[in-house]
């Protein structure tokens, strides 16, 4: 018996030790990318075609809800491009669900594509596999063969900053959303039911307290639910500019600049500004002015109330697009509130640089050059025309005064399909932002009159400055997602809990010393440095 | 039953004997090895040539550089996990859910035995076939449904309440109904499934036990509890084993539907702790840090319950 | 001779009040979303329709039929249900009847082999390169191997064999001079359709539902099992903030597109599990009290 288990025991080990050696796989490490000479020699510096010879590239996608049914192998935009460009892409489409194994595997099992697109990559991954040369290093690239982009980032350097690791290299290129859309940029925006502001016998408020009046008479004097939304975050992050919280922008968690020092990173959630923020939410909720199950509400439950005109204000996208024309007409926007202390900032806006790793060149890439200049095209007014509006004609076509729409068959299906999906057929920006997104060339909800409207009397009140999300170094990576990720789930935890009451503001205090005793010093050093960085630029 | 042996020589004869024995065995009985083989060939190719990927817990993965290539950060990521703020918290309700899930144990047995009784007939059949059908409800949709009826202003639970007099339950958001909510539903969906097997066991019950004991007089009842409940007995504990060998896996798609900031204090679980910092920054290797710690937490408890049960009830796994 | 007694009449009638109760209870969740699938969706969320439909609409159905994929969904899962199950048998009852028997030896290890299969996994990645390593990616193969048999189904099928295998009956067999093949085919076999038909039924079940394999594995479009089809229905008909931040169209498409996402989802529970339901009372009849009455006389 004993024998039989140790050879039995060996006779596993030798097998498993046999599947370990032969797994090596071999990692092409490359220093720079190497520019071949003949790939070189096949790219057009200027112009179109990219390239002289017929290229082909492997590229790999991420496939949105909304592309599920399209072959970008064939359709209207690649096929285009691909006879400007001579450039014949090999599409490799992965759901949602399996992107990030699917990922992993192209990475792990040799088979790794030319191009990583829309592939929802991580930034640490970015850093990790850069540092290795898997991803090639792109700055040298994009100086030379990307002077589009070049132009957006001379004239906005937060661009460059935003995708600048702190070894200094760019190691995939940016997803833009052109700095002045801001419409895009704000999101979901407020919006008060006219029918509520009659009632109460007030006009669109723009003072927290003229906010709570309002929420109380359309409690009192109409059947409406004063305040409903889609989540407490989010009409959180509205009325945070109302107390000077999250002064630069919504992209990194829980820091902003402190008011008195502009060189210095402040972590507002233990300020007393949000304090205040939170004790005034507490307030309107205690009083049954916010919907009572903000906290576990799901879409379909908000839009059906929303569609049925049952808020009299709330934060969401263009109701007319959204709710129709009846019950959306109701609704008129409104901008940032001025709060007790005389903050006015509508801070829920994301920085220009939306993305930063939708396009990552590896070290598989055959031409490297000409790649660059494949995706620059599309940070061009051009380009970013072809992306997201189409072939003019086909997909749309230019009205009298000047502006870009789609044309018929795109909008009224015949097929009796929603505009989105009958668009899936033949562009592929749903989705994903790519290239860069800019005003004129763009169709959405964004763009409806009301919600341009919107975004125009949001601007003057949106700060000078809007962070991108900071880089980190490896090792500051490692304290962020241990001890930084638990402190992010704590303020957030908390915050919920002040709110609907759970937690008494009696409470506050302890609720800042656990968040010093978790490790909040080493956090705002390592976001300290990271700013230093992101200034020094 | 084999006796210590105390010098050398007994034991190199001893050794020898025991190979010869063993030889014989594999000789009288090949057939039954043969019988083996198919398993044994898939468990090898598709279990046991994968399973150096467990050493991926212990290192810093790069995906480029495989999983053999990476570098190694010995218990980085484990400790990681246990200076968590969140750590004690997640164990616990774990632990907690898990135990209490445990409990509702018996149920389907019961239930089974129930339908066992029944006069074999269309009330039989489609009892039986409505009854195991929640099985096929998607998580999302379960979790639609309750949130549906338990919300605080328009749930017709909460409907119910208010009639009766009472205020509005806060079900979806307060942290002492999370567990309640959670189990609850979990048995409602699954009692039906759960059945299934202690049925096919009980078609093996002898019934002329069952004769004999109606000859004697015994009710309904006492012929049930003690002829079909020792029958299946085995059955039943191997179950029992089974289950508690995923005792920390728990299912984590409903937790993280159900989860809010509100209810956290209960519905933090460790599965979706890690989903979650997963969605931060992909943590491949953090997440089978901590799946590790669980499977060992598994085996313990396994070897523990199954050791238990041999002590108690003669029956065990091995 | 059968008398009935009046505490089994009791008996009977409580029990039966018992099971109908229970039934009820459960099986309300069942109504309700055959209801809501072809409720009107404001109805269905805003908490009006928790019974019977409302507003009755088929769109959700349209929905999912609307695309020819769904046929190939069926035929596909299908076939991997008949060819995954089949296999299952073949590996797991030999196996299975091989561990219940007390004279093969070294038990212990194998079972441990079995359990700590069923405990530690290498995880996705090395899986995934053993599977391309031997050509499977993209066939069949790849949806029944893996997962073939586990750990939970030898074990409780082990369990089955050693309660309602007569040692005697093997004994006997063997003296009579037949082999252990011999055996399992005549003998075990028959005596053990309760077993085969629940084991049969888990895994068929298992591998209808299943998703996952499919979904790393196959990249054809046209071996898409049921799952991954209704999947794709169901997030191509979800609205989410990503959908309407890009873009979301016309007001009236917006509004329709929000209602029968709704629908699609109760739609998709039925439209996967009402084949399953109809087989199911078919082979229900194998684990029915009373199935062995007589086969293990001899």
């Amino acid at each position: 018996m004993k024998l039989t288990k140790q050879l039995f025991l060996v006779g596993i080990a030798i097998i498993m030790l046999l599947a370990a050696c032969s797994n090596n796989t071999s990692s092409k490490k490359e220093e720079n990318p190497k520019l071949d000479e003949e790939a070189l020699a096949n790219v057009n510096e200027t112009g179109f075609p990219i390239v002289k010879d017929p290229l082909t590239l492997k590229v790999f996608t991420g496939k949105s809800a909304q592309n599920v049914n399209s072959d970008w192998n064939d359709i209207l935009i690649w096929n285009t491009y691909a006879e400007m460009t001579n450039v014949n892409l090999e599409w490799e489409q992965i759901q949602t669900d399996s992107l990030e194994e699917k990922r992993n595997l192209a990475l792990a099992g040799g088979n790794l594509p030319d191009v990583f697109f829309l592939s929802a990559m991580p930034t640490l991954d970015l850093f990790k596999y850069g540092k290795q040369g898997t991803f090639l290093k792109l700055n040298d690239l994009i100086d030379q063969y990307a002077p589009n982009l070049k132009k957006l980032m001379d004239e906005n350097p937060e661009i460059r900053k935003a995708i600048t690791f702190p070894d200094g290299n760019i190691y995939s290129l940016p997803s833009i959303v052109s700095p002045d859309f801001m419409s895009v940029r704000i999101a979901s925006r407020p919006w008060f039911s006219q029918e509520a502001l009659d009632a109460a016998g007030m006009e669109v408020p723009e003072t927290t307290e003229e906010f709570y009046q309002f929420l109380k008479a359309s409690k009192e004097k109409t059947g409406k639910i004063p305040y409903g939304g889609t989540s407490m975050a989010e009409f959180v992050s509205w009325l945070q500019g109302s107390f000077g919280v999250s002064n630069k922008g919504v992209r990194n968690a829980n820091i902003d600049v402190n008011p008195e020092n502009e060189d210095e990173v402040r972590f507002y959630a233990t300020s007393d500004d949000y304090k205040a923020l939170l004790e005034y939410v507490h307030k309107l909720y205690s009083e049954g002015l916010v919907e009572q199950n903000i906290f576990s509400i799901d879409w379909g439950q908000y839009l059906a109330n929303a569609s049925e005109g049952k808020y009299a204000s709330t934060v969401f996208y263009d109701p007319i697009e959204l709710f129709g024309d009846e019950i959306g007409s109701d609704y008129v926007s409104a901008s940032a509130l001025k709060g007790p202390n005389g903050h006015q900032e509508f801070s829920k806006v994301a920085p220009s640089v939306s993305s930063i790793g939708n396009f990552v060149i590896t070290s598989e890439n055959p031409n490297p050059a000409a790649t660059v200049r494949w995706m620059d095209y599309f940070y061009s007014d051009e380009g970013a025309r072809l992306y997201y509006m189409g072939v003019e004609g086909e997909t749309y076509e230019k009205t009298a005064d000047g502006k870009y729409v789609y044309t018929d068959k795109i909008v009224n299906s015949a097929e009796g399909l929603t505009m989105e999906q009958e668009l899936a057929k033949y562009l592929t920006w749903l989705g994903g932002i790519q290239g860069i997104i800019k005003q004129e060339y763009f169709q959405g909800s964004e763009n409806a009159p009301t919600s341009l409207e919107a975004a125009e009397k949001i601007t003057p009140y949106v700060p000078e400055e809007i962070w991108p999300a900071f880089l980190y170094t490896e090792e500051e990576n490692r304290f962020l997602s241990s001890t930084g990720a638990d402190i992010n789930k704590y303020v957030a935890e908390q915050r919920d809990k002040f709110i609907s009451g759970d937690l008494p503001f009696s409470e506050w205090d302890n609720y800042v010393e656990t968040i010093e005793k978790m490790g909040l010093e080493e956090l705002m050093k390592i976001h300290q440095a990271a700013y230093d960085r992101y200034k020094k630029e | 039953m084999d006796a210590k042996p105390e010098t050398t020589i007994q034991t190199q004869v001893y050794a020898s004997s025991r190979l010869k024995r063993a030889k014989k065995n594999l000789l009288l009985n090949w057939q039954l090895y043969v019988f083996l083989l198919p398993a044994f060939t898939y468990f090898t190719i598709f279990h046991y040539i994968p399973m150096y990927g467990v050493q991926i817990a212990f290192k810093d993965f790069y995906a480029n550089l495989g999983i053999v290539g990476s570098p190694w950060i010995g218990f980085e990521h484990f400790e990681r996990f246990f200076n968590s703020y969140y750590f004690w918290r997640l164990l616990k309700n774990t632990i907690i859910l898990s135990a209490y899930g445990l409990i509702l144990f018996p149920l389907p047995i019961i239930f089974a035995l129930a339908l066992n009784e029944l006069k074999n007939g269309p009330f039989k059949k489609w009892s039986q076939t409505l009854t195991y059908a929640p099985h096929f409800i998607s998580v999302v949709v379960v979790v639609g449904m309750l949130v549906a009826f338990l919300d605080p202003v328009t749930g017709l639970v909460n409907h119910i309440v208010v009639t009766l007099g009472g205020e509005p339950i806060r079900f979806l958001t307060d942290p002492d109904w999370f567990r309640h909510i959670y189990v609850w539903s979990g048995q409602w969906q699954s009692l039906g499934w759960g059945t299934i097997i202690y049925l096919a066991a009980l078609a093996g019950v002898n019934p002329e036990l069952h004769e004999a004991a109606r000859v004697d007089g015994a009710t309904r009842i006492q012929r049930i509890i003690h002829i079909n409940i020792p029958s299946i007995f085995p059955t039943i504990v191997v179950l029992f084993i089974l289950n508690i060998g995923s005792f920390m896996s728990i299912g984590f798609e409903k937790v993280l539907l159900m989860q809010n900031s509100l209810n956290a204090e209960t519905s933090d679980i460790i599965q979706t702790f890690v989903y979650q910092t997963g969605l931060i920054e992909g943590q491949y290797s953090f997440a089978a840090a901590i799946g590790l710690f669980d499977s060992v937490i598994n085996i313990i408890l396994l070897v523990l319950v199954n050791y238990l049960a041999r002590r108690v009830s003669n029956n065990s796994l091995w | 001779m059968k008398t009935f007694s009046l505490s089994d009449k009791a008996f009977d009638i409580m029990n039966t009040i018992f099971v109908a109760v229970i039934t009820l209870i459960i099986v309300y969740p069942l109504i309700f979303v055959i209801s809501a699938s072809i409720s009107d969706p404001d109805a269905v969320n805003s908490g009006r329709m928790w019974l019977w439909p409302v507003d009755v609409s088929f769109a959700g159905f349209q929905r999912v039929f609307q695309n020819d994929a769904i046929w190939v969904g069926y035929k596909n899962t299908i076939i991997y249900t008949i060819v995954g199950t089949l296999l299952h048998l073949l590996v797991l009852l030999p196996c299975s009847y091989a561990l219940s028997r007390k004279e093969l030896k070294g038990k212990k290890i194998l079972l441990w082999v079995i359990l700590i299969t069923m405990l530690f996994s290498g995880g996705l990645i090395p899986t995934y390169l053993v599977v391309q390593s031997l050509g499977m990616l993209n066939t069949i193969w790849a949806i029944v191997i893996p997962g073939v048999v586990g750990a939970w189904s030898i074990l409780v099928a082990k369990t089955f064999f050693e309660q309602t295998i007569p040692d005697q009956l093997v004994e006997a067999s063997k003296i009579d001079g037949a082999s252990d093949f011999t055996i399992f085919r005549k003998v075990v076999l028959p005596l053990s359709l309760p077993i085969i038909a629940v084991m049969a039924l888990f895994h068929a079940v298992g591998l209808w539902n299943q998703y996952f394999n499919a979904l790393i594995y196959l990249s054809d479009e046209s071996l898409y099992p049921l799952q991954l089809i209704l999947r794709q229905i169901l997030i191509l008909n979800e609205v989410s903030a990503e959908g309407i931040a890009g873009g979301a169209g016309t007001a009236q498409s917006f509004v329709e597109q929000v209602k029968t996402a709704s629908l699609v989802k109760y739609a998709v529970i039925i439209v996967s599990a009402l084949p399953l339901l109809i087989v199911y009372p078919f082979l229900q009849r194998f684990f029915v009290k009373g199935v062995l009455i007589g086969s293990v006389k001899e």
